[in-house]
């Protein structure tokens, strides 16, 4: 190795690759040719700290190459050409729509959105993903994910309080009958350790886990999908950020150690059985919970200039971004180690968790030193933010990096990318008839992974702690209803409990329809998260999104196709809902081989993380039923088409058409439906999703402890749709509402001329019957629905 | 010296049941089990002294007793599996509990580290082998033993 390195710039392409490989940099064969060029035109070799810079500073993890790079995509005989997808195209949206409530995006750790009534606050949303340590080591994989994405709200601006953490999983079907390789967990073994991770680090830290969801697809049974969320408070003359030459570079929190080597360029590859176990990360809550309650006191008294969070890449990725414009000289024997045996590229570049960088001015170091000592924090200054616009990094005497900040973060050369729209044949014919009776059915999608209860995984979190979580994940009657939305009232961020605003947030996610319509999938996802806010009574004109894309190798150009039209369909939908995108993030490679070398590409995943408004909290609505006597609506149309839908998964129902969505159709209807919500005539909303309107119908039953006689006879719906379709299909725009007796009136009238039609009424009769005009479709006691749902999934 | 944390029997067996359902995921079925926390607490501490953190600091004493004697599940032909994190992995509640240690006996113990002890009675120490390794350990980040207790 040390020869190699001695005579890099002379080595040839296959030399390059070998070294790359052997010290797990994830470099491809331009960017390696690239270092080697400057590096001959410094006129020296590099040193292996400079190269471990390069690997994490141009990792996939930190420079998002294939969504910021050139694409050429193909579809049919047009070729449309890309110089930046994600600007051309999330980006654009965002600054087409020019919303002044949205107050920094994409320019610091997470977005960040005006809050409250004072004018005084914002509110911080992100989401991150931590697939590939979570497919290594479930538990620590997920509690560092929890840890991450926690940072980057603590290192937004100058530091926002954490009020909420989300989280959405990917697993294989727990009882999933394909063989794996050797080295990898079963599907039942990775989710039981991503969900104890969650909940150890969320709840040790004191910040509530209230929003999320789980999704089961054979697509990421070597390759968990683990998004995890924070959204937080600041003030909103917190957020401006700046390092001033001459600032002392201060890491506060978690020693450094060995563990994490890697990490961000260990993102950037394909998992086989040779992944090196050094990408293992470990968490520590309490040292971060300590950090948090250092930065929010110091934040306060103004003791530092910037900060941000030691992510991906360690003290060399933090330090390069926040000194990317002065410049900084770091002292590497000053680091707090845990670990004596340690070599100076190791402290570099490792990815030791629970650590933030400051700025911090020499005068005003004592203060900070006091508060870290009464808060048992650790701390080192590493050095100084020098203003000569070079990173230098020593230790001792030696040289580590010595490289010119332009080419540390300008330099990563950018090549297109071929992307081809995928071939998929689609069957929009009558769906077969279904060998069960309908309540049989319903059962049967009631149970299925997808859709049945989260109760055994929902129950292990904190929930309540901060004693803001308004409305909660698990709702109605019994505390054990699927909720829409997650609504938070902040006061223990604002101390202000007179001032009733808060937010809510959800989620809209729908690979299965992604394997057939990429585009398709993106406007439903969106739709969904927009839809679950709309159910909670949040004000939906002021929805922010998050974007989080995850996908199999870019190498392939049917994966790059996928990734196009996504990315084209969420720059429509933000475009439709008038939702600007305020944060984002993206992760390649998910996909492994099985024990017989079959590769495991997960399907495109966009998960869409929504916050919107909720102007007084007291009048937020839950989704189960609350009055025998009260008529029940359902609004939007059922439209054809059973693609994606739970139902095609059990029993290929041989339509997989994805229905087409009416954005302009939607934002009109939801327009009307909020207006209806704040006028206090609907008591009960709840989106037609994963299941289809069956589903939702007895979901509101059972959580309200209720029966409910619905005639679909007067539903809006489109020719031709079968009672298949109409029972268990999956069109977008639609939710069941339930309308308060003696408000009908006015709520006719707040929603004359849009598809709301009367369906039927809740009774105290715990049965829940369903007829189509003469056809009757199925009676059932909700009890026995409830028991089909609510099974132990750990 | 090893401290073993048992849950009293009567409040045990909800967290037995989940274990044996785990072990019979892992395609091992067994109708009884017993579970322990275990803390190594590496120090030049007296017996009264680790007695002292055994029953202040690390057990509640309503629902939980405590052992200096590792190892007595009182289950017969049971096999004691032992699951600890790497030595070269941070063992986070090992940290924590070697501050409290300190707290409590007013000296800090060189080093603490937090395991688990499995009781399994089963015919095969090959199987039960099979089912801890299936859902109780990561060998990445964990190292085991099972004996005939």
């Amino acid at each position: 190795m040390t020869d190699l390195l001695s005579t890099f710039t002379s080595l040839s392409e296959k030399e390059l690759v070998a070294l790359d490989k052997a010290c797990g940099w994830s470099l491809n064969a331009a960017e390696l040719a690239e270092v080697q060029r400057q590096f001959r035109k410094m006129g020296r070799q590099p040193s292996r700290g400079e190269l471990e810079t390069l690997a994490q500073t141009w990792s996939e993890h930190c420079k998002h190459k294939t969504f910021s790079g050139p694409v050429s995509f193909k579809s049919g005989g047009k070729v449309k050409k890309y110089k930046n997808l994600f600007k051309e195209t999330i980006v654009k949206a965002t600054k087409t729509l020019n919303r002044k409530w949205c107050l920094s995006v994409f320019t610091d750790n997470a977005g960040i959105v005006e809050f409250g009534k004072s004018g005084k606050w914002g509110l911080a949303f992100k989401a991150e993903t931590h697939n590939h340590p979570c497919a290594v080591e479930p538990y620590g994989g997920a509690e560092t994910g929890v840890g991450g994405v926690v940072r980057d709200i603590l290192g937004v601006g100058l530091g926002a309080k954490p009020v909420l953490n989300t989280d959405n999983f990917c697993f294989g079907y727990l009882d999933s009958k394909k063989k794996l390789p050797k080295n990898s967990h079963p599907p039942e073994r990775i989710m039981r350790g991503v969900v104890e991770g969650v909940r150890d680090y969320g709840n040790r830290m004191g910040i509530p886990t209230a929003s999320g969801g789980i999704y089961f697809d054979d697509g990421y049974l070597l390759n968990p999908l683990v998004y995890v969320g924070c959204a937080g408070l600041i003030p909103v003359d917190k957020i401006g950020k700046k390092v001033i030459p001459g600032d002392l570079i201060v890491s506060i929190g978690g020693r450094t150690g060995r563990d994490g080597i890697h990490g961000a360029t260990f993102s950037s590859a394909n998992i086989d059985e040779d992944t090196s176990a050094s990408a293992v990360q470990i968490g520590h809550a309490v040292n971060e919970k300590k950090t948090l309650d250092v930065l929010m006191r110091a934040r306060d008294l103004g003791l530092y200039s910037a900060v941000t969070d030691c992510g991906a890449g360690g003290f060399s990725s933090a330090i390069g971004e926040l000194g990317s414009e002065t410049g900084a000289h770091v002292r590497l024997e000053n680091a707090q180690l845990k670990d004596t045996h340690i070599e100076p590229w190791e402290i570099w570049v490792s990815e030791s968790q629970e650590r933030m960088i400051l700025s911090v001015p020499k005068a005003k170091l004592r203060k900070l030193e006091a508060i870290l000592k009464a808060e048992s924090c650790e701390y080192c200054v590493l050095g100084t933010f020098s203003g000569d616009g070079s990173l230098l990094v020593t230790y001792g005497g030696e040289k580590i990096v010595d490289l010119p900040m332009a080419f540390l973060h300008g330099g990563v050369p950018n090549f297109e990318k071929p992307a081809v729209r995928r071939n998929v044949k689609i069957s929009g014919g009558n769906p077969a008839k279904p060998a069960k009776s309908y309540g049989g059915l319903l059962k049967d999608v009631l149970s299925h992974p997808n859709v049945c209860s989260r109760h055994s995984v929902i129950n292990q979190y904190d929930h309540e702690v901060q004693g803001g979580t308004v409305i909660k994940p698990l709702q109605g009657k019994y505390g054990d209803g699927p909720g829409d939305a997650a609504v938070i009232w902040p006061q223990s961020a604002t101390l202000d409990l007179n001032d009733f605003s808060g937010f809510a947030v959800t989620h809209g996610f729908n690979p299965a329809a992604g394997r057939i319509d990429p585009y398709q999938m993106a406007l439903h996802s969106v739709d969904e998260a927009v839809r679950n806010l709309l159910c909670v009574g949040a004000e939906i004109s002021r929805t922010a999104i998050l974007d989080n894309f995850c996908a199999a190798s870019p190498r392939d150009p049917e994966v790059m196709g996928d990734l196009v039209l996504a990315a084209e369909g969420c720059h429509d939908a933000a475009m439709a809902y008038g939702a600007p995108f305020i944060s984002g993030k993206d992760s390649f490679y998910n996909q492994a081989k099985d024990a017989d070398g079959k590769e495991y590409p997960v399907p495109i995943s966009l998960l869409i993380s929504a916050t919107a408004p909720v102007e007084d909290i007291r009048g937020a609505i839950t989704m189960n039923y609350k009055e025998a006597g009260n008529p029940v609506y359902l609004a939007g149309v059922s439209r054809r088409g059973m693609g994606g839908s739970v139902y095609n998964d059990m029993a290929d129902s041989g339509n997989n058409l994805i229905s087409p969505l009416d954005m302009k159709a939607a934002v009109q209807l939801y327009t009307a439906v909020l207006k209806t919500i704040k006028s206090g005539c609907v008591c009960a909303a709840h989106d037609v999703s994963q299941g289809g309107l069956a589903v939702t119908l007895s979901e509101m039953a059972f959580s309200g402890g209720f029966g409910a006689d619905i005639d679909l006879a007067g539903a809006a719906r489109e020719e031709g749709l079968s009672a298949l379709e109409l029972l268990f299909g999956e069109s977008p725009a639609r939710l069941v509402l339930e309308v308060v007796k003696g408000k009908e009136a006015e709520f006719l009238k707040l929603v004359k001329g849009l598809p709301v039609n009367e369906i039927g009424y809740v009774k105290e009769d715990r049965a829940l019957e369903v007829k189509d005009g003469w056809s009757r479709l199925f009676a059932e006691d909700i009890l026995t629905l409830k028991k089909s749902w609510k099974r132990d999934l750990i | 010296m090893i401290i073993e944390i048992w849950t009293k029997e009567k409040y045990a067996r909800n967290e037995e049941a989940a274990f044996i359902a785990r072990l019979a995921h892992a395609g091992l079925k067994v109708k009884a089990a017993r579970l322990s926390r275990l803390y190594k607490v590496d120090a030049d501490f007296s017996k009264e002294e680790f007695e002292k953190i055994a029953s202040e600091l690390l057990t509640d004493n309503i629902t939980e007793h405590y052992s200096l004697s590792p190892g007595k599940a009182g289950l017969k032909d049971a096999y004691r599996a032992e699951v600890w994190l790497k030595d070269s992995v941070t063992d986070v509640v090992g940290e924590s509990v070697k501050e409290a240690v300190a707290d409590v006996a007013g000296k800090l113990p060189e080093a603490v580290r937090f395991g688990h002890a499995y009781y399994v009675p089963c015919d095969s120490e090959q199987k039960l082998k099979h089912a801890v390794t299936k859902t109780l350990v990561n060998e990445i980040v964990n190292k085991f033993k099972i004996e005939k207790c």
